[in-house]
């Protein structure tokens, strides 16, 4: 039998359709493709036990978001200067770390996004926090512009064996009492009392307990006003006394100083002058205790050294936090994503593991202070949270600039000192007028 | 004649394809020194017209920051207080840096490079020992040098044992010695790279020259001033501008030395770390930019006019 033509033809064009059909049904049944969301994040990765944790919570996160590529991309050196050149060059991660003293500019130039823009609940995220840990990252629209993922705060440690030859059970607690008893513990037990660096934190937080006001360093009068209060200039001549009679005079009367620099005892920094027990007393903060665990094994919290909160004074008692925020890139293109991952990792499950198990540093998530987990010691500084007037977070002060100001105050602080050395004294209004005009150089 | 011969050779084959060989061969050095020098260059140049402070967009300032940045030089010609004028301490600082580190480091690389190349007994163990330093990272060294340089470190030992009245100055917070100490630490680190470059230099001497002359009764010190020296002239020139460019451009030392503040009363500040300053912590690109040309057009006069005066044989 001959087939014609059109038959061929017809049994071809049903062949196509039934195919077709066949095709368009079987992929339409098919699930769609997950689209993928990649979202670049940078932090300064602060060694390999942390990067190895990130990349552990990122896991998790992706596990549980499988549409959300998290791409880490850790800094480890010059951070800042990374993310700053990053933003003209149009390559500035979706999320990245804003240190406290870099919120203020980040903020005012319009680098983050506003989380009251992607998270509807907004007011049940922020009551999750600790709220004066937020307060440097709301801008003046009132908006909220970071998650702390954890924080530090400043303490003074104390070593229990100098106290107790001293006939003491705890620190004095107010600034007067606790400068005028520095030389008496330095008797008593044979040591330098306090080992401190000299700079800003240590004197922003005197003179906030001597009654000074919040330092507002935005505009120069607002310089010239807060180094013309009493208050500050009471806190300067202290702060700066001591040093002259605790160490310059000290040392000239053939005495052990009562007041000591870190490199003055052989240390880089407070906390391994406080380890290596050259000093009784140190404001360090709580990067200090995974320090001294790790460094002074033998040298144990509780046992040998314990935790008070800072002095205070007629202004009331102020300490400082440190604190960082994961933000998010204003001009990201997925800032739900990225909101989302960020929220995971400063959230109660990212910090349990990636805070509360490492012991670094604290959770800022008020529900974790009461973490089964939590390190002793941090639960320590967070139980005294609550004797506290204010705690003021890092740099304690109002200015854009505030990076450059901290360093140019530690500087002339740090040459007064210098030149104590040699001059066996100093003026204090030559010293407030350099502070003032050094601030302002710096700044405008 | 010569002039066609010349002119058949540039259009010959075989030159075409020598200078595309040529050509590929430089490229990637030519590229990388466009992309990361010239280019880098000019985009500084551009900038430092701008007040800008990254992340806004860039404002045309005119002059502004290059008569910011002489202002800075005159007030602190003039005395102003150090805090005022990082751009001036860092210039101050970095000529004196320079006075103590070129001429000290050039003659000691010498007098090893003279050592390594003579015949003396252990010359060898003695060069790979002192060239050992060359190839330590600036950075390790500064940080292993700041403990030497604490008040009860190893340099003040040292200087205590010989002169018991030395007492225990803070090198590194002695607004004095914080600049000698940073020109110790780079003639120790540098000076036996430039003698690597001396002992090629004197390698290369023609023996017979210096055998002619020891026959002619000239001492170990005459064949050296007489005959070495003025045949590595090229290469002390060279060594010399070298060494002056990179003392010029020091860093790494006074940032871990002096610290990214500068040290006391901004004693170990260095030109390049208030740029540094200027641009990160300040975030002020185009004031750090016109530093940076005004300081290039301050180092770039005095090398050129060294050139022209002593290059003849460098060149």
């Amino acid at each position: 039998m001959v087939l014609s033509t059109r038959v061929i033809l017809g049994v071809i064009a049903v062949i196509i359709v039934v195919v077709a059909v066949a095709v368009v049904l079987y992929y339409g049944m098919q699930p769609k493709p997950i689209e993928t969301v990649v979202i670049r994040f940078s932090g300064w990765g602060a060694g390999e036990t942390e990067v190895k944790n990130y990349e552990k919570v990122i896991s998790e996160f992706q596990k549980q978001y499988p549409n959300i590529v998290i791409k880490y991309e850790p800094i480890p050196m010059m951070f800042h200067e990374n993310i700053l050149a990053a933003f003209p060059a149009g390559t500035a991660p979706d999320v990245f770390y804003v240190d406290s003293s870099w919120a203020a500019i980040f903020v005012s130039k319009g680098v983050l996004k506003a989380l009251d823009d992607v998270e509807p609940n907004i007011a049940a995220v922020k009551n999750k926090y600790f709220d004066f840990l937020l307060q440097p990252f709301y801008g003046p629209d009132g908006k909220l512009y970071g998650l702390p993922k954890d924080w530090s705060i400043l303490f003074l440690a104390y070593n229990k064996e100098c106290l107790s030859r001293a006939g003491l059970n705890a620190p004095p607690t107010d600034w007067s009492s606790f400068i005028g008893g520095l030389e008496a513990i330095t008797d008593a037990a044979g040591k330098p009392a306090l080992v401190d660096h000299y700079h800003w934190r240590t004197f922003v937080a005197m003179a906030l307990a001597y009654g000074a006001p919040y330092p507002d360093f935005s505009t120069p009068d607002g310089v010239r006003s807060w180094f013309n209060r009493e208050a500050v200039k009471t806190a300067l001549k202290n702060y700066m006394d001591l040093y002259l009679n605790g160490y310059v005079k000290r040392l000239d009367a053939g005495k052990t100083p009562y007041v000591v620099l870190p490199r003055d005892v052989d240390s880089g920094w407070g906390g391994e002058a406080f380890g290596k027990q050259a000093a009784c007393f140190t404001l360090e903060g709580s990067w200090m205790i995974p320090f001294i665990r790790d460094q002074f094994p033998n040298f144990k919290y509780g046992q040998h050294w314990d935790i008070a909160p800072l002095p205070g004074g007629p202004g009331g008692k102020y300490t400082l936090a440190f604190t960082v925020i994961l933000g998010i890139n204003s001009k990201t293109k997925h800032p739900e994503e990225a909101y989302r991952f960020a929220s995971y990792v400063t959230g109660k499950e990212g910090q349990e593991f990636l805070v509360v198990q490492l012991g670094h540093t604290l959770p800022s998530i008020r529900e974790l202070a009461t973490s089964p987990n939590l390190w002793p010691e941090h639960r320590k500084t967070l139980d005294q949270l609550t004797l506290y007037s204010n705690v003021y977070v890092w740099p304690t002060m109002k200015s854009e600039k505030a990076g450059a100001v901290i360093s140019t105050i530690d500087s002339v602080i740090q040459s007064y000192i210098a030149s104590m050395k040699e001059t066996k004294t100093y003026d204090l209004s030559s010293l407030i007028n350099d502070l003032v005009n050094s601030i302002i150089s710096a700044s405008f | 004649m010569p002039h066609l011969n010349k002119k058949r050779f540039f259009s010959s084959k075989k030159y075409r394809r020598e200078f595309l060989e040529g050509m590929f061969l430089i490229s990637i050095a030519v590229l990388v020194n466009f992309v990361f020098g010239y280019f880098a260059f000019a985009y500084a140049f551009y900038l430092s017209f701008f007040r800008w402070d990254y992340i806004t967009e860039p404002l045309f300032s005119g002059l502004d920051n290059y008569l910011k940045a002489i202002d800075e030089l005159v007030k602190g010609f003039f005395g102003a207080k150090w805090y005022e004028v990082p751009f001036f301490m860092g210039l101050r600082n970095i000529l004196l840096y320079t006075i103590i580190v070129v001429p000290i480091q050039t003659i000691l690389a010498m007098a090893l490079a003279a050592i390594a190349s003579s015949r003396i007994r252990g010359s060898s163990v003695f060069t790979t020992s002192y060239l050992l330093p060359g190839f330590t990272c600036s950075v390790i060294i500064a940080l292993i040098f700041i403990y030497f340089f604490s008040q009860r470190g190893f340099i003040n030992y040292i200087l205590n044992s010989i002169y018991p009245d030395f007492g225990y100055p803070d090198w590194l917070y002695s607004k004095i010695l914080i600049i000698p100490a940073m020109a110790i630490v780079a003639i120790w680190g540098t000076s036996s790279n430039f003698a690597i470059l001396f002992i090629a230099a004197m390698q290369a001497i023609p023996r017979d020259v210096l055998e002619q002359a020891r026959l002619d009764g000239a001492g170990p010190v005459r064949r050296f001033i007489h005959i070495i020296l003025p045949l590595i002239k090229p290469t002390i020139i060279y060594a010399v501008i070298v060494g002056t460019v990179g003392a010029l451009q020091m860093f790494d030392l006074s940032f871990v030395m002096a610290g990214p503040q500068g040290g006391v009363e901004y004693s170990g500040m260095t030109v390049v770390l208030d740029i540094y300053r200027t641009a990160f912590a300040q975030l002020d690109p185009g004031y750090a930019s016109a530093k940076a040309i005004v300081f290039f057009a301050l180092m770039y006069i005095p090398t050129v006019l060294f050139l022209k005066k002593y290059g003849g044989g460098f060149r």
